[in-house]
């Protein structure tokens, strides 16, 4: 198939080589006054421009077009299309050097041509693949997330259910020796200090989970969190781009530092950010947008995240916190909850209102430490 | 022919619910045995009785529906009551496709642990008994030559002695008497007799 551009390329190309060779052929017809020989080498830097610029057509062209006029200007005799005897090797020679300029320049143009394709191909290709990486890498984001808290869920329950079968099995067993006739009473002794060990050990499994959440907060540290407020922009970013959602921060410099779990908080906020994400995900009508904020308030620091998605009702932004409650189709509805562990581990609130102009707010407090005693 | 007394297996890595499950059996007159995996099950001698195997979806190493499968290629055919604490759709009917008698979550009730347990108990003891018809016929079928064998499948195929002659290259009369040997050798009253033991020598895949 052969395109307007291709065509107008093509044209353009003729035309070079009719005006090239014109050109020539008037700046020979001029020069001729001031050298006792015909200076027909300009006609090579023709044909060669014109093998150059429009390929072996526009050269081929040149070749026959400063032939013709060579021929009849410049060759003996003069005027006339007859070539003299003693011109011929003379005038065979020039139409060769024309043929080989014509040929080297369409060659070099073709060169360039494939070199260039050569490069475009491998910037599409280059463009594809970061584009591929950049979904895998957003992909990956999800999943990490979605994935530990759908492991640490299972890893619960399976943890929880072994202790609470052997109780109910052995409640059961209990049942049948006491029944037996006579009771056998030894083996329901027996049975009941099973019952006994068993919920003992459901219990420190809960503890253990408890102290995961609550107690254990080892790696607190002083930091800004502006910073962390960037970096999870910056890490979000082309997975918002790929949906089609704005993220703003709206930051004050010089926040006073808080002392948490970096990485606790991280997953605070990246959580946030992947619901409000998901949040303004089916939303039409209203541009997409995520708004981060950080600033002091009455000796605490405020962190929003702002959505302009589907919203809430005054019913669901309490119960969104509940373990287990989710609006998403896949969603294990563990996000919030956690969330809101780690933030009261670190003496905050976290909490969600509705936003003035549609969209929800998830806000929490840090308490920070007062700015003299930063150190 | 006196049966022995059956035998319940139980594989579950976890102490307690092992335990627990052995203690349950053994509380309404049930032999158990358990194991902390499906290696220890293997290596265990298995009495001649029928028994059924209790096992856990999730231990370590082995997948227990990978195990079914496993216990399926290599012969071993014990009927399977999975037990699991987090089951899904998908695994639950690979495991029922798979011929499982049924899959409980934990924790179970004693109700549907002991009827699972006495349905795979029936459909081992079943099976069993057919087994041992099979392998009685197969013994039977040993004894015949191999021209009686070529007999025998022609006569159930449906070919009347004088078809079969021809086909053979023998008299009517010869091919009558193996057809008796037949009949003799394989204990069959009667010709549909015949037909139905051809049809249980085959073999085929057990449910």
């Amino acid at each position: 198939m052969v395109s307007t551009g291709q065509i107008r390329s093509l044209l353009q190309g003729y035309a070079i080589a009719l005006l090239s060779v014109s050109l020539v052929f008037a700046a020979t017809l001029l020069l001729q006054r001031f050298f006792p020989y015909p200076f027909l080498f300009l006609f090579f830097g023709a044909v060669m421009a014109s093998g150059w610029f429009g390929g072996i057509g526009p050269g081929l062209v040149s070749v026959v077009l400063s032939t013709l006029l060579v021929d009849y200007f410049f060759v003996p005799p003069f005027h006339s299309f007859a070539v003299s005897a003693s011109a011929v090797a003379y005038f065979v020679a020039f139409v060769a050097c024309a043929l080989i300029a014509g040929w080297v320049g369409a060659s070099k143009r073709k060169n360039v041509a494939a070199l260039k394709h050569g490069l475009d191909m491998l910037e599409v290709r280059v463009s594809e693949r970061s584009a591929e990486l950049m979904k895998t890498q957003a992909e990956l984001a999800h999943l990490s997330q979605v994935l530990s808290m759908g492991e640490l869920t299972a890893s619960i329950a399976h943890e929880i259910n072994q202790p609470l079968t052997a109780v109910v099995t052995h409640g059961h067993a209990c049942v049948e020796w006491l029944s037996a006739n006579p009771p056998n009473l030894e083996k329901t002794r027996q049975t009941i200090e099973r019952i006994i060990q068993d919920g003992t050990r459901a219990g420190a499994v809960l503890s253990r989970i408890r102290a995961l959440f609550k107690k254990e907060a080892p790696a607190k540290d002083w930091f800004d969190m502006n910073e962390v407020i960037h970096e999870l922009t910056v890490f979000l970013r082309d997975e918002a781009v790929r949906r089609h959602i704005s993220i703003r921060t709206d930051l004050v410099p010089g926040l006073s530092k808080v002392k948490a779990d970096r990485v606790q908080l991280q997953q605070v906020v990246l959580n946030l950010m992947m619901n409000g994400m998901d949040a303004v995900a089916e939303m039409t009508g209203r541009p997409k947008e995520l708004v981060l904020s950080a600033r002091e308030q009455d000796a605490e620091l405020l962190v929003r995240v702002e959505d302009s998605g589907i919203g809430l009702d005054a019913e669901t932004s309490e119960k969104i916190f509940h373990p287990f409650f989710t609006t998403k189709p896949h969603g294990i509805g563990m996000g919030l909850s956690i969330s809101r562990s780690i933030i009261e581990a670190h003496e905050g609130h976290l909490w969600a209102v509705p936003r003035p102009s549609g969209g929800a707010i998830f806000q929490f407090t840090l308490p920070i430490q007062p700015r003299e005693s930063d150190a | 022919m006196p049966e022995s007394p059956p035998t319940i297996f139980v594989v579950d890595d976890d102490a307690s619910v092992r335990d627990a499950i052995s203690n349950l059996l053994e509380s309404v007159g049930l032999a158990a045995q358990a194991f902390p995996s499906t290696e220890d099950f293997c290596n265990a001698p298995r009495p001649d009785a029928p028994s059924c195997l209790v096992l856990d979806v999730r231990l370590p190493g082995v997948n227990g529906l990978d195990f079914q499968e496993f216990l399926e290629k290599s012969g071993i055919s014990i009927p399977i009551i999975f037990i699991t604490a987090h089951g899904d759709v998908p695994m639950t009917s690979r495991a029922m496709k798979a011929g499982a008698v049924e899959f409980l979550m934990k924790p179970f009730q004693k109700e549907d642990l002991l009827a699972a347990i006495h349905q795979g108990l029936e459909r081992d003891r079943i099976w069993r008994e057919e087994h041992a018809q099979i392998s009685s016929l197969r013994d039977r079928f040993e004894q015949l030559s191999s021209r009686e064998r070529e007999v025998m499948d022609l006569v159930v195929s449906g070919l009347i002695n004088k078809q079969i002659g021809a086909q053979l290259g023998l008299s009517e009369v010869t091919v009558k008497i193996h057809r008796g040997r037949v009949m003799q050798k394989m204990q069959a009253a009667s010709l549909a007799d015949l037909v139905r033991m051809s049809d249980k020598l085959k073999p085929r895949a057990r449910r």
